[in-house]
């Protein structure tokens, strides 16, 4: 048993994708705007001004509660948080403090080891971002665009015991939010912030010792080199006689170091009260029923359905679920197909996913829909088709977004299978080449791949690869 | 305690203390001119300790109870882009090129 | 009766009659602002003769521009037949604590004074719409923190008209001098302790505090977001249910704003008081008085003369047919202070943490090496006294160590409020009140300079008028009569939520009932 173990905690701010910011009615995403365009005087803390909230916000949010296995409070309630900031326009933030939107939950994480980690969150509430601020010559510039944009702080249990895990919460996270479509969850847009806190004690305590925070990672790499970093650091601190302290950290990814941010001081005094320009949340039973119609079968379900129901190993079903949009892509074509789920996932997993890659769209947006690909693997295993004119037929559908059999129809693509044309394509091959025969004679019998090569050429690559293999065998020997 | 017992409440050292936190800076005789009317308000504050309270008895954030009724509906998530935002900027002290400037806050950073 | 002495409905009809015209209304409330306004209030202060200073100052900001192309759209109107609005054409002042757009919105204080607000307050943008003509933004207690108008970074502050050595009342001080002098019909103020009724007592006009969210406050700038109530202030009964009407109703821009129907007020005001249940309560005819050095608190009846002027109303109402009921306990009105010194304080300073210099109003000029050295100084040099009273005592009560003892046991002594008026006004209880009748303040008019400075005693000239607050029931301030030093004295209706249709039926009744009588016919001192 390892000397230390690490208790790792994660604070992740996540940004909604709402129409609008959540207490006015200014679009939330601002990314390429100019700065201090995305205004109004309520997101701006003009005097007089009062924040309304923004349905969609409430509706995102319990969604998410649910799909964390979170409990929803029929009734919670917003607070000031009040503090001095130049990005912070009313000085304070309207957030969520002793009475939050949800409480409890988990996430399950099926880790490569396999086991599975359960991550506990204490609650999930609510709350509106702050601008943006940056230095330039000694001074602060401020951008207002994105003060008010919904933000939902969840904050696990300090459940995690590695920097894998870490990286691992994250990435299911990510992948839970844009199943969801409650967040585009780009790191590199600040969509998903995360804030680490990390200790260690001795294996088989059971207390807490001191904890740093480390404070702004956002990108997976950085959240699992940063934490393992910290670890270290502090695994060497304790082997060294030294204590802990209650740091406040910040990681540099390019030199991939952590830099000390600030000691932690008597904590800010927010001086928390109920917010009085906002009536309560209330959720009631029809609401949230209403809501909870739209959850869809989550990740790790699907994922474990994939493996039951269509006999997929784990690594398939991990990528087919990996997106939600790729997942109901699959079933779609299984539907339509009928045929060996494997076959269909290997056809997905290579040829599709390559041009839902490069093509940068999500599966339910290709021209090449599940019921063409269907046909298409209907057609190669009916021998319509051989496999490669089968696979570069994808990128025509996708290009042309024509019916795959109409294609094949105009374009005559069918798969020459008629054993006189393909011997008299292959005596072709073998007359023309003399030098190549006797060469194969002589016993490079390796160059048949050659021969079937030509064979396939002559042939439009329609012929059927196993027939033209056995006739020039028959020819050639 | 009967008022005149009370001692002074406010102390000057926590009375520097709320100073700082409302970010506010104040000359000798306003500090102690303020200091002395908190502490007055304090002591007729103080009148509402007498007053028996049942623990079952609720906060009430608003006089007026918001039924179902009367609470106005939800805002639908509409975007509603504000007509003039330059107006708005225009009101800033300094600004350059679109953004406000402010004085730079000094970094606690140490090695 | 000259123009601008007309009630504002009265007016109105005339403007739509064309029998006068929008601009000649402006023209003479123009004049008459010219004669006994002035010097509108400034940053620099009042070095002025003293005659000078012997007049109203209740402008911060007059709008004659914007007000004359708003009468004369209300002429062009009614020429060409299209209706101009329930308020066409009458004369109306805002209280500086609302924003209208293109007009310094200075809510009293240095700190605003160079601020231009780029939007219009819901309740004053109504008014705007509904044909009303604005004269100009008057002045207030900086922030509406205080009782006599005296705070005012702009000065020399308002006086009463009555008596111009003493005060108009606060924080709508402007508000209240201008309607009491005829200088507007109508003004838009707000009442968060009894910042309506009391200046609208002092000076003699009616005010009325609406139900809490039956008027949006979207425009208001804050000062205690849980209590603040935007309401009219004008001479008669009527003028107030005309006003009601024009800017009561929900909003989209405020959540607090209450989906409740907005009667039609004017229609209903003569049906009368026959059967109705109008309470009186010995809590209201007793005063509180603290002495701050000592600590010690006293209590003693109010003063005869406010006294009698309150049970004559009564006798008047009970004339009419009304049902007095004596005796009606309201055990926790003397809580009321204290709970407000607790409450609004913590609003207001986390309400004031947005004045920091940063995105609008004063920045100091001053040379800084930081961020945090702008804030200390813009908010030193930017707010007056009464603003950093309130920051401290907000920020002391609700710090995290005494916030359990302060500010959540005033939230749990306000519940006990209400339910004092809960009481009075359930159908199936012991009193069943349709109303209950107080006097509006402790005293009338003080002279100026008697309090300022004694912030507790200044704060308890809301004790009767603030308990209404807590509880977000409606209050109207009618005048009563005259004490023996001819000063104005107010009489206060409070009733359940939303029942300003009934308070504004009884005020119209006994106004009836005492149309005649000599001192109504008595004119401010500052128009003779």
């Amino acid at each position: 048993m390892p000397k230390y173990e690490a208790i790792i905690g994660l604070e992740t701010h996540i940004q909604l994708n709402t129409i609008t910011k959540i207490f006015c009615a200014c679009k939330a995403d601002s990314w390429e705007d100019p700065p201090n365009t995305n205004i109004c005087p309520v997101c701006t803390g003009l005097p007089g001004v009062l924040p309304v909230l923004n349905k969609a916000v409430v509706q995102k949010a319990v969604l998410l509660a649910a799909a964390m296995h979170a409990e929803v409070q029929p009734l919670s309630y917003f607070d000031r948080k009040n503090y001095f900031y130049p990005d912070l326009p009313k000085g304070y933030q309207i957030s969520q403090y002793d009475m939050p939107l949800a409480r409890r939950g988990y996430l399950d994480l099926p880790m490569s080891a396999g086991y599975i980690r359960r991550i506990n969150i204490q609650k999930l509430h609510i709350e509106e971002d702050a601008g943006k601020t940056k230095n330039m010559d000694g001074l602060r510039l401020i951008d207002f665009n994105r003060c008010g944009v919904p933000l939902i702080e969840m904050v696990t249990a300090p459940d995690l015991r590695s920097s894998d895990e870490a990286a691992q919460y994250i990435i299911r996270l990510r992948q839970l939010l844009r199943w969801l479509d409650v967040s585009e969850a780009n790191m590199e847009k600040g969509h998903l912030r995360i804030d680490a806190n990390v200790s260690i004690r001795h294996s088989g305590t059971d207390h807490f010792n001191p904890k740093t925070e480390i404070k702004n990672v956002n990108s997976i790499v950085a959240v699992r080199d940063a934490i393992q970093t910290e670890i270290e650091r502090q695994i060497r601190e304790v082997d060294a006689g030294n204590r802990i302290e209650a740091w406040t950290l910040e990681w540099d990814e390019d030199s991939a170091k952590l830099n000390l941010m600030r000691t932690k001081e008597t904590e800010a005094d927010y001086r928390y009260f109920r917010e009085p320009d906002l009536l309560p949340i209330q959720i009631d039973a029809a609401w949230q029923d209403a809501i909870l119609a739209e959850l869809p079968e989550l990740p790790l379900d699907r994922r474990a359905r994939f493996i039951d129901q269509y006999g997929l190993p784990e690594y398939d079903a991990d990528i087919l679920t990996g997106e939600r949009s790729l997942s109901d892509y699959f079933e779609s074509a299984a539907a339509a197909y009928g045929g060996d789920p494997k076959r269909l996932s290997n056809w997905l997993m290579n040829d599709v996913l390559r041009m839902i890659n490069e093509l940068d769209v999500p599966a339910g947006d290709l021209r090449l829909t599940p019921a063409h690909l269907a046909e298409i693997l209907i057609m190669v295993d009916a021998g319509t088709l051989n496999t490669s004119t089968g696979k570069s037929l994808l990128d025509t559908v996708q290009k042309t977004g024509r019916a795959p059999g109409e294609i094949v129809q105009v374009e005559g693509l069918s798969q020459v299978s008629d054993e006189d044309a393909i011997r008299s394509i292959c005596s072709q091959v073998v007359s023309e080449n003399p030098q190549q025969v006797e060469t194969y004679r002589s016993g490079k019998t390796g160059l048949i791949g050659w021969f079937i090569g030509q064979a396939m050429k002559k042939s439009g690559g329609k012929a059927d690869p196993q027939l033209v293999r056995k006739i020039l065998e028959e020819l050639l020997s | 305690m009967p008022p005149e017992k009370i001692p002074q409440e406010i102390t000057p050292e926590l009375f520097n203390h709320l100073v700082n936190l409302a970010a506010l800076d104040l000359s000798p005789e306003e500090s102690e001119y303020i200091r002395r009317e908190l502490n007055n308000q304090l002591k007729a504050i103080h009148d509402l300790e007498a007053i028996p309270l049942d623990p079952e008895t609720p906060i009430t954030s608003h006089g007026v109870p918001y039924s179902s009724e009367i609470t106005p509906a939800i805002r639908p998530d509409e975007w509603l882009p504000y007509s003039h935002p330059e107006e708005i900027i225009s009101q800033a002290p300094v600004i350059e090129d679109g953004y406000i400037v402010v004085p730079d806050i000094p970094h606690t950073e140490l090695e | 009766m000259e123009i601008t002495d007309l009630p504002a409905h009265q007016l109105t009809k005339l403007i739509r009659s064309r029998e006068i015209s929008a601009e000649e209304v402006l023209d003479a409330s123009l004049a008459r602002i010219a004669a006994i306004d002035g010097r509108a209030g400034m940053l620099t202060g009042g070095n002025l003769e003293p005659e000078e200073i012997q007049k109203i100052h209740a402008f911060i900001t007059p709008t004659p521009q914007r007000a004359r192309a708003q009468a004369q759209e209300v002429d062009r109107k009614l020429a060409s037949g299209e209706d101009p609005g329930p308020l066409a054409g009458i004369p109306f002042t805002v209280k500086d604590i609302f924003c209208v757009h293109g007009t310094p919105s200075t809510a009293g204080s240095r700190i605003l004074a160079n601020f231009v607000a780029p939007y219009t307050a819901t309740p004053a943008a109504r008014m705007e719409a509904a044909g009303g003509v604005m004269l100009g933004k008057v002045n207030l207690d900086e922030f509406t923190y205080g009782s006599s108008n005296e705070s005012s970074a702009f000065q020399p502050s308002p006086r009463n008209p009555w008596d111009t050595g003493r005060v108009p009342g606060g924080s709508s001080g402007g508000s209240a001098a201008a309607v009491a002098a005829g200088e507007s019909a109508l003004s838009l103020g707000t009442d968060t302790a009894g910042s309506i009724r009391q200046p609208a007592a002092f000076c003699g006009v009616v005010g009325l505090k609406p139900t809490y969210g039956r008027v949006s406050r979207y425009g208001l700038i804050a000062f205690g977001s849980s209590l603040d109530c935007p309401g009219p202030l004008a001479r008669t009964v009527t003028d107030a249910a005309l006003a009601l009407k024009v800017i009561a109703g929900p909003d989209r821009h405020d959540a607090t704003a209450a989906n409740v129907l907005v009667s039609d007020y004017a229609t209903q005001l003569e049906e009368g008081v026959r059967g109705m249940r109008i309470g009186l309560s010995p809590d209201y005819f007793r005063v509180t008085y603290f002495d701050g050095e000592s600590g010690q608190l006293h209590q003693e009846p109010i003063s005869p003369e406010i006294e009698s002027a309150v049970l004559s109303v009564a006798g008047y109402l009970a004339e009419l047919g009304a049902d007095i009921v004596e005796g009606v306990p309201m055990p926790h009105t003397r809580y009321g202070i204290p709970v407000y010194f607790v409450i609004s304080r913590v609003e207001a300073s986390s309400n004031l943490h947005r004045y920091d210099g940063v995105k609008y109003g004063y920045r100091t000029p001053d040379p800084v090496q930081e961020l945090s050295e702008m804030y200390r100084k813009t908010r030193d040099q930017g707010f007056g006294l009464q603003p950093k009273l309130r920051i401290l005592m907000g920020m002391y009560v609700s710090a995290a160590q005494y916030s359990e003892q302060y500010y959540a046991r005033a939230l749990r002594v306000r519940t006990l409020i209400r339910q004092d008026f809960e009481q009075a006004f359930d159908p199936l209880g012991p009193h069943r009140l349709a109303a209950l009748l107080t006097p509006t303040t402790p005293t009338t008019a003080f002279p100026m300079g008697a309090v300022y400075g004694d912030s507790v005693l200044m704060q308890y000239a809301d004790q009767l008028t603030v308990p209404a607050n807590h509880a977000g029931v409606p209050g109207l301030s009618i005048p009563a009569g005259f004490d023996t030093q001819g000063l104005p004295i107010g009489a206060q209706l409070l009733g359940p939520d939303f029942s300003e249709a009934t308070l504004l039926r009884i005020g119209r009744t006994y106004e009836i009932a005492t149309e005649s009588h000599d001192w109504r016919k008595l004119r401010p001192a500052i128009l003779q």
